[in-house]
């Protein structure tokens, strides 16, 4: 995969872009699902991938042939949904946090723009309840909780995607567990 | 469940990640077997997983790499006199 990857990035690196749509066409389900899972939204979803493949287009000689293509582009496709996340909320839902808790609630203590009635919530069909609560999840635990059980990567890559220690991306999911688990207790 | 050792619910999510040490493991089976309360939290904890993990995969919308191209830069005006 990865050889068929580097050849490809060559043609496009010459100026082909059929040789991208190649490239699109091989990756689009996996970034577009890890879009979706992060936003809950299917048309913020489509356009964020896109984005992302046009970004990897524009940066692509910045790509280190030694490393894995679809880590570079699980790490665009991340940083653009967390900024789009970010976008979307008050100013104070980013630094909150809520002493003695250990950060565990600072995204209980606020209402997401989105949030729904609770008798709504109890109603909803099992899956469309998972994602309604991955979606409620404060960006920083959903994209690990994201890249972990829904991609099913390993620690190490997840850490590699998000730059951040391995310990941190210990720390986040274990964090993102324990919220999901508050979260879906009624189920 | 406030009186149970602080590290348990660390062991819980050691053994979730797949990474827990054998000493840690037989203090935390041993724990659960006395304390309903750890019991249920680390079987809310594996449900959670097994919940996130069930979630059916999602495929990219029809015409999802048009869109891309149709987003792309336009190509080098030395690579189309090439062609």
């Amino acid at each position: 995969m990865d050889a068929l990857i580097n050849k490809r990035i060559q043609e496009v690196l010459k100026g082909d872009q059929t040789a991208f749509a190649e490239i699109v066409e091989l990756y689009q389900d996996k970034l577009y699902r890890v879009c979706y899972r992060m936003l809950g939204n299917k048309q913020e979803a489509e356009d964020m991938a896109q984005e992302a493949f046009v970004r990897a287009y524009t940066n692509i000689h910045t790509f280190d042939t030694n490393r894995k293509f679809s880590t570079w582009l699980y790490r665009i496709g991340t940083n653009l949904c967390i900024d789009r996340i970010r976008k979307k909320k008050p100013d104070y839902y980013l630094d909150a946090t809520v002493p003695g808790t250990d950060g565990l609630d600072m995204y209980s203590q606020l209402a997401a723009s989105d949030e729904r009635p609770e008798d709504e919530v109890v109603k909803m069909e099992m899956q469309e309840r998972v994602q309604y609560e991955i979606s409620r999840l404060p960006e920083k635990y959903r994209a690990v909780i994201v890249l972990k059980y829904m991609e099913d990567l390993p620690l190490q890559e997840i850490s590699d995607i998000l730059d951040m220690p391995l310990g941190t991306v210990k720390t986040r999911i274990h964090r993102g567990r324990e919220a999901l688990r508050k979260q879906l207790s009624s189920m | 469940m406030n009186s149970c050792p602080k590290e348990i619910v660390e062991y819980m999510h050691e053994y979730l990640d797949g990474d827990i040490h054998p000493s840690h493991e037989s203090v935390l089976k041993t724990h659960m077997q006395d304390c309903a309360s750890c019991a249920n939290h680390f079987q809310e904890l594996s449900k959670v997983v097994a919940l996130v993990q069930g979630v059916s995969h999602v495929t990219a919308p029809v015409g999802f790499v048009n869109g891309v191209t149709a987003r792309l830069p336009k190509e080098h005006k030395t690579v189309s006199w090439r062609r």
